[in-house]
């Protein structure tokens, strides 16, 4: 078979190595990609995993051995006086609730607008579109440290400083473009025909959104939901700033707290960070169910 | 239009719920449901000390003056300096501050702190019982409340393996010290913290050495850093760090970070807060050493300067109850209280009539104020402007020194050029 | 007839019974006025809240003695010109450029084959399930945490000096040798980003429908082409979105930095945000800084352009 013959289709290409290579069966290259796969997860697991390990070893250490070497994984002091001391201080219980009434208003909201905007801009156009669409991605590229000054004068002006909203509208202000983006992406990837499916049956743009676009963009959703969680809940230097009683400060300033001019309290901060992540963990495992299978398929094939 | 109807109510279904929020919010103001001042002290102390005894302290003061409520806003220390800034530039200063010695020129230059010189005018105040203030200009700004000092820590039992039966007192004993303790194989001789993060290390650490011998930085409060002074002493560092008796790390390491190798015995010897006996003794029971001051130049026997680091006060120029702030002020600064504060923190106070009680319980405590008393308190930075830069200016070229890229008089001159147009 | 006020799109009342939009879907009954309703909320609150600080920003790199000084003077360009002939701010960019493009590509590179692995067929349920939370940990902890974290395993003395010992390395000094400093920091940026990558290409692939997989397996493609034909081509949207943000987003990235090195060794960490920061608060240039927020503003204006456009040329 020449070679210069173009184009070759897979067909010839596939057959050509079947021939080549009789020996290997299917079900054994089937098996070469399994074991492949299970030590890529294994190796994969090290490198995510490990710190975290190193992290939650820490929590259980009294201050002076973190630092001993040869470093070992469980010390003799093994205890939980790190976490018993989170728990029965109610200042830093505090800030878990502080974090969670933030980072879920802030879910909430952020979807809501987001999925609003990016409708808008998957679906219509109208003038100003690019305009808006470029200034919504490069606000985010201005450093947060030189906005941090006229922002903050800003939300004292508005009379939000020390408040719940202030944090809320925020952290809704930071996620929004990548919010909006990524639920454009989706909704872009979703087929005209459901819409024209609603409007057919009599229904508006609303309808269309909330019945059908919605539903269907549920992985997205979720995956940026994840995303606005871990912001909302990670984000210290507005948290800090935005805020200056105990009464609305939050889990990463409890955490920076820990660490003093003269000394850091390693166990309680190890302890306080894997205290923080367990909720966002169960909340993942929860949502775990919306990245499997695919919810579009399917969908349209009348 | 029923599809309008539907965005617009969905719309105003969310602002509404959106409001709901707006009556959350933290608690503070000026004058509270009982008609008493609050007035607001902010600092990074309270996660330091022992639980609630900062509070205690607070109330004695509220007790002493009713209609004077108290209320403490306590930071991170990393962020404590921008908060104050970002504070300063929207009104929002509490009204006592907590401050650092090389924050002072520049909030003083901002106008972000009140002279306290003037109120010390207005109220007839007796400052002769201050042990230091920190002034710009002729006035003061700061004063610090309680002082660490920097005395020289040094493990007995790493000594006495190398061969060395006293701790060092001067700058040669200290590096044949060194060397012999980084022969031994599984300890460094000296660590020196010189993270640019925090680039107190140089003040703390490198020039404490040049004070410890009488030198100065300074002509005429102007940088002067080619004399010779200083030239000898960062050459001595220089020969210290090519002899590697430096431990690992150094141009990341923070103050933290040398304090936890002693503790475990890596590291030999080093120039440390007292902040942190307590935690020295308290992580490691085992541990032998001791405290003594700064080795000075061979040959020297004036008095020698000690380091030190301050916990220290000022009043925001923006705070509407300036008189009750002074009261706070007069409080933390008077005889018993400041003794208090001192003895929680384990730090010396800024009251010259204050004792704090661990002199007559701890005898390594006493010790270190034996030595406090026989030098002077020396910090050439404090009430520099943008000091920290300075120290950071420093500390760069300071590495670049030690890497071999420059030579310490390059070194020393683009440092004297920078500081130069800072002045 | 066009009636619309302003580009940022107001909303406004349609005229009743008003003229067909041109666009998409446009059915019968879609007023001209929706999309501006839809995109009010961002408009406002962006607006207020964003733009407004960022235009203050850009007027406060016009002038100098901003914020700290009660006489803010106008200087116009200077700060400008005063940074663009600064040699630090280029050994801050060089750096950023490092830093920010090695991390996208391998948050990229690492997201992706972690969620194709995840997304296996070859691997049971519950074990998909239990790597899949193993591999979204580095996402879950705050800045502060992971910086102090990494320090204390990269302390010379510290875990991972300690199993490399097992293999002959010494002690090295990773985060103070001015040579291995930006590498490892980005190493460290790389291991706390990527899960974002990992879970949005993951959302991506559910949208894959499993029909196109078997139409190319059909055709006798391997795994491989059907990799590059059917997978990398629905994804490239996700993809491209993700990059996009991530490159600013790590562009930005300053508290790693701070925490782990302060911009040291010498300058081998500067990046633009540390370089900018220490403008701000160390020497109180808020004009400097500002100048300095300005150009990376600018930068990014350019890509976003080109994203933009790049949309709108798709659809």
């Amino acid at each position: 078979m020449a070679l210069t013959d173009a184009p070759v289709s897979t067909q010839t290409l596939v057959t050509k190595r079947r021939v080549a290579r009789r020996p290997v069966t299917r079900g054994g290259r089937r098996r070469t990609a399994k074991v492949l796969t299970i030590v890529g997860l294994f190796l994969g697991a090290l490198f995510a995993g490990l710190p975290v390990l190193w992290m939650l070893s820490s929590s259980f250490k009294s201050n002076t051995q973190i630092f001993e070497n040869p470093p070992r994984l469980i010390t003799e002091t093994f205890s939980i006086d790190a976490y018993v001391t989170i728990f029965t201080d109610p200042e830093k219980m505090r800030f878990f609730v502080n974090s969670y009434v933030v980072a879920l208003s802030v879910v909430a909201c952020t979807l809501l607008v987001a999925i609003l905007t990016a409708y808008a801009f998957s679906r219509f156009t109208f003038p100003g579109k690019e305009l808006l669409n470029v200034v919504i991605i490069s606000v985010q590229a201005v450093p947060p440290i030189t906005l941090l000054i006229p922002y903050f004068g800003l939300i004292v002006l508005l009379g939000l400083y020390d408040t719940y909203p202030g944090l809320i509208l925020t952290y809704m202000v930071f996620t929004l473009p990548y919010a909006i983006i990524m639920m454009t992406g989706y909704f872009n990837s979703l087929p005209r025909e459901l819409d024209e499916a609603v409007r057919v049956d009599g229904g508006g743009s609303w309808t269309a959104l909330w019945r059908i676009l919605v539903p269907v963009a549920t992985p997205g959703i979720v995956s940026v939901g994840m995303y606005t969680f871990m912001l909302a809940w990670n984000e210290y230097l507005f948290a800090l700033t935005l805020t200056r009683t105990v009464e609305m400060r939050t889990v990463p300033i409890g955490i920076q707290l820990l660490m003093g001019q003269h000394s850091y309290e390693w166990n309680e901060m190890m302890a306080m960070s894997i205290v923080g992540s367990i909720p966002v963990l169960v909340l993942f495992l929860f949502f775990q169910r919306y990245f499997i299978g695919g919810l579009t398929a399917g969908s349209v094939k009348s | 239009m029923t599809q309008k109807r539907k965005i617009i109510a969905g719309m105003s279904a969310m602002a509404a719920a959106s409001l709901v929020l707006t009556g959350c919010g933290g608690s503070g103001g000026d004058v509270d449901a009982d008609g008493n001042v609050v007035i607001e002290l902010a600092q990074w102390w309270e996660p330091e000390l022992p639980d609630g005894e900062l509070r205690g302290l607070i109330d004695e003061f509220e007790e002493q003056n009713p209609g004077i409520k108290v209320e403490l806003l306590s930071g991170p220390y990393a962020s404590t300096r921008e908060q104050l800034v970002t504070g300063a530039a929207s009104g929002t200063m509490p009204d006592v501050v907590g401050l650092d010695g090389s924050w002072v020129n520049d909030f003083a230059k901002q106008g972000a702190i009140t002279d306290l010189s003037a109120l010390m005018a207005e109220h007839d105040y007796d400052d002769s019982t201050l042990a230091s203030q920190v002034e710009v200009d002729g006035s003061t700004y700061m004063v610090p409340a309680v002082n660490f000092v920097y005395p020289l820590y040094t493990n007995d039992a790493l000594l006495a393996e190398a061969g060395v039966d006293q701790p060092p007192s001067s700058r040669t004993e200290f590096a044949d010290a060194a060397r012999a303790i980084t022969e031994l194989g599984n300890a460094a001789g000296t660590a020196m913290p010189l993270s640019l993060e925090t680039p107190s290390g140089v003040q703390n650490q490198v020039m404490s050495w040049l004070w410890a011998s009488g030198g100065s930085m300074l002509k005429d409060g102007k940088p002067d850093l080619t004399n010779e002074g200083v030239v000898d002493t960062i050459e001595y560092f220089d020969e210290l760090y090519q002899d590697g008796v430096f431990a690992p790390g150094a141009f990341t390491m923070k103050e933290q970070d040398m304090v936890e190798e002693f503790t475990n015995g890596r590291v030999g010897m080093m120039v440390d807060s007292l902040a942190h006996l307590t935690m020295i003794r308290e992580s490691n029971p085992d541990l032998e050493f001791s405290i003594s001051a700064l080795p000075a130049e061979d040959g020297y026997d004036g008095k020698r300067g000690i380091p030190y680091a301050s916990w220290g006060l000022g009043i925001a120029e923006s705070s509407e109850h300036k008189a009750e702030a002074w009261k706070l002020f007069e409080f933390l600064m008077s005889e018993e209280a400041n003794a208090e504060l001192a003895s929680m923190a384990k730090a010396f106070p800024g009251n010259t009539e204050s004792v704090p009680d661990f002199v007559e319980d701890d005898e390594l405590m006493a010790e270190a104020f034996d030595i406090y008393q026989a030098g002077y308190p020396a910090n050439e930075f404090t009430g520099l402007p943008v000091a920290e830069d300075l120290m950071r200016q420093m500390n760069e070229q300071f590495q670049s020194m030690l890497e071999g890229d420059i030579s310490v008089d390059e070194m020393l001159e683009t440092t004297q050029e920078s500081w130069s147009a800072e002045f | 007839m066009s009636t619309v006020a302003e580009r940022r799109g107001r909303a406004e009342a349609p005229a009743p019974g008003g003229p067909r939009r041109r666009g998409q879907g446009g059915a019968p009954g879609v007023r001209r006025s929706e999309p501006f309703l839809y995109v009010g909320p961002t408009v406002i609150l962006i607006g207020v809240l964003l733009v407004i600080p960022v235009v203050t920003v850009i007027g406060y790199s016009l002038f100098d003695n901003v914020i700290t000084n009660p006489n803010p003077e106008f200087v116009g360009l200077a700060h400008y010109a005063a940074l663009l002939s600064d040699t630090g701010f280029y050994t801050a960019v060089g750096n950023t450029l490092f830093f920010t493009i090695v991390s996208v590509a391998a948050h990229l590179v690492i997201g992706l084959v972690f969620a194709l692995m995840l997304n296996s067929p070859l691997v049971g349920r519950t074990t998909t399930a239990v790597y899949r939370t193993i591999y979204v940990l580095p996402w879950l902890f705050t800045v502060a945490i992971v910086a102090v974290l990494w320090r204390l395993l990269l302390n010379p003395n510290g875990v991972v000096n300690y199993l490399l010992s097992f293999v002959g390395s010494g002690s090295t000094e990773w985060l103070s040798d001015p040579s291995l400093a930006l590498g490892t920091v980005t190493f460290i940026n790389i291991w706390a980003g990527y899960p974002f990558f990992m879970v949005s290409l993951l959302a991506g692939l559910q949208g894959i429908s499993a029909d196109l997989y078997e139409t190319a397996r059909v055709d006798g493609a391997n795994a491989w082409q059907r990799f590059t034909a059917v997978t990398l081509p629905n994804l490239k949207p996700v993809i491209i979105s993700m990059s996009l943000l991530d490159l600013i987003w790590t562009s930005q990235q300053f508290a790693l930095i701070w925490m782990t090195t302060g911009g040291g060794p010498v300058d081998a960490t500067e990046l633009v945000s540390t370089y900018t920061y220490k403008l701000a608060f160390t020497k109180y240039e808020f004009g400097a800084a500002s100048t300095a927020a300005v150009v990376v503003l600018v930068l990014s204006m350019i890509l976003a352009v080109f994203y933009v456009r790049h949309q709108r040329a798709k659809e």
